[in-house]
């Protein structure tokens, strides 16, 4: 099966996948579905209030929208500390208890190496280079 | 020939569009068409400025990066020309007011620029933003408000970037302080890891805490070998 479009991730508002009422809340990430999978591109700092409205609506859509998968696209992300990697592990559990799996998008190579440095780990979630071979993955738990 | 205006606008091409790049070269006035060579001290400081907040409002990706890329190609241009100012060589700091959790964004952006700007690769620039970024994050949520300080050095060794974060909160007890060495802490936010992760990734740690004290903590980033 082959994806309408590679690699490109579509963000805000002009994305051709409408993101419905989660963009209405004032401050609130975008949550993007294809297919049976939610993504979410984080461009913006992960603050407290933040990432808790996007665990509870990533986990109230995972219902509504049956989903099978969550991938989160850190790309953006220049600095993952151990408060954020507790943040995406939370999300990660979180979502695996709905009995989705979630996958952490497009960690970038000097982030990777600070997380091993600092010995946090990133172990809830999964991981994939980019959101491409993340949705072949997933594809793969579906079949 | 090399102004600040081509130099500039070479970096930000491709990351910020020819119309907005137009407007931060119209507000930066004769200073855009100036060679590179003939800018002073204080001229590069006035660009900066500039550049710093125009860029980090238009560039969606990588601004740090940018703003470095900018400090470093005017700021290597300038300098022999510079002569005896000795500004730019020797000692530079910066102070940062932590009081609430935004903050905590722009001192590690702040810390990354510094230390791209002084010459630290980029992988030791994420280390030094990322260690601001779990300090930063301690003052907030456990001080309320703190200062983290950015001194940067430069010695016959290379460069080297020091972080003091220092607060008048409560400071940290020491039975919780020997819980939080030993991995065994677990603060209310599920946190206790970040002095642990800072004191892996630096390469000189101090710490200075005790009830009604407040907390510093001095930590050394020095440039490869």
């Amino acid at each position: 099966m082959d994806w309408p479009e590679r690699g490109a991730v579509p963000q805000g508002p002009d994305s051709a996948f409408p993101a419905g009422e989660d963009r209405v809340k004032d401050e609130s990430l975008p949550i993007i579905q294809i297919r049976n999978c939610l993504l979410v591109s984080i461009q913006t700092e992960l603050h407290d209030r933040l990432a808790l409205g996007l665990q509870e609506s990533l986990m109230e859509r995972v219902r509504s929208a049956d989903a099978k998968g969550v991938i989160l696209d850190v790309s953006a992300v220049e600095v993952i500390d151990s408060y954020i990697t507790r943040i995406l592990n939370d999300i990660g559990k979180s979502v695996r208890f709905m009995g989705a799996e979630c996958y952490i998008v497009g960690i970038r190579p000097a982030v990777a190496m600070t997380l091993i440095e600092m010995g946090v780990e990133l172990d809830s979630v999964h991981t994939a280079l980019n959101l491409d071979l993340a949705l072949e993955k997933l594809e793969l738990l579906q079949s | 020939m090399k102004t600040v205006e081509t130099e500039v606008g070479a970096i930000l091409a491709g990351t910020i569009s020819a119309i907005t790049q137009r407007s931060i070269f119209n507000r930066l006035g004769g200073l855009a068409a100036r060679p590179l060579q003939q800018l002073t001290t204080q001229d590069r400081l006035a660009i900066m400025a500039e550049l710093e907040s125009s860029v980090r409002l238009f560039a969606r990706r990588n601004s740090a990066e940018l703003i470095a890329s900018c400090a470093r190609v005017l700021g290597a241009a300038g300098e022999p020309a510079a002569g005896g100012d000795g500004a730019d060589q020797g000692a530079s700091e910066k102070r940062l007011a932590i009081d609430q959790e935004k903050d905590i964004a722009t001192a590690r952006l702040e810390a990354w620029s510094e230390a791209v700007r002084i010459g630290l690769s980029k992988f030791t620039s994420v280390k030094v933003a990322t260690a601001v970024s779990e300090l930063a994050r301690n003052i907030v949520f456990y001080a309320g408000k703190g200062v983290v300080e950015l001194r940067s050095l430069r010695d016959d060794r290379g460069p080297s970037l020091q972080i003091v974060a220092s607060d008048k909160g409560p400071g940290i007890e020491p039975r919780k302080l020997e819980e939080i060495w030993a991995g065994t802490y677990k603060s209310q936010r599920g946190m206790g890891k970040g002095l642990v992760a800072v004191k892996k990734l630096v390469d000189d740690f101090h710490l200075d805490t005790g009830p009604g004290r407040g907390t510093t903590v001095t930590c050394l980033f020095r440039g490869e070998r």
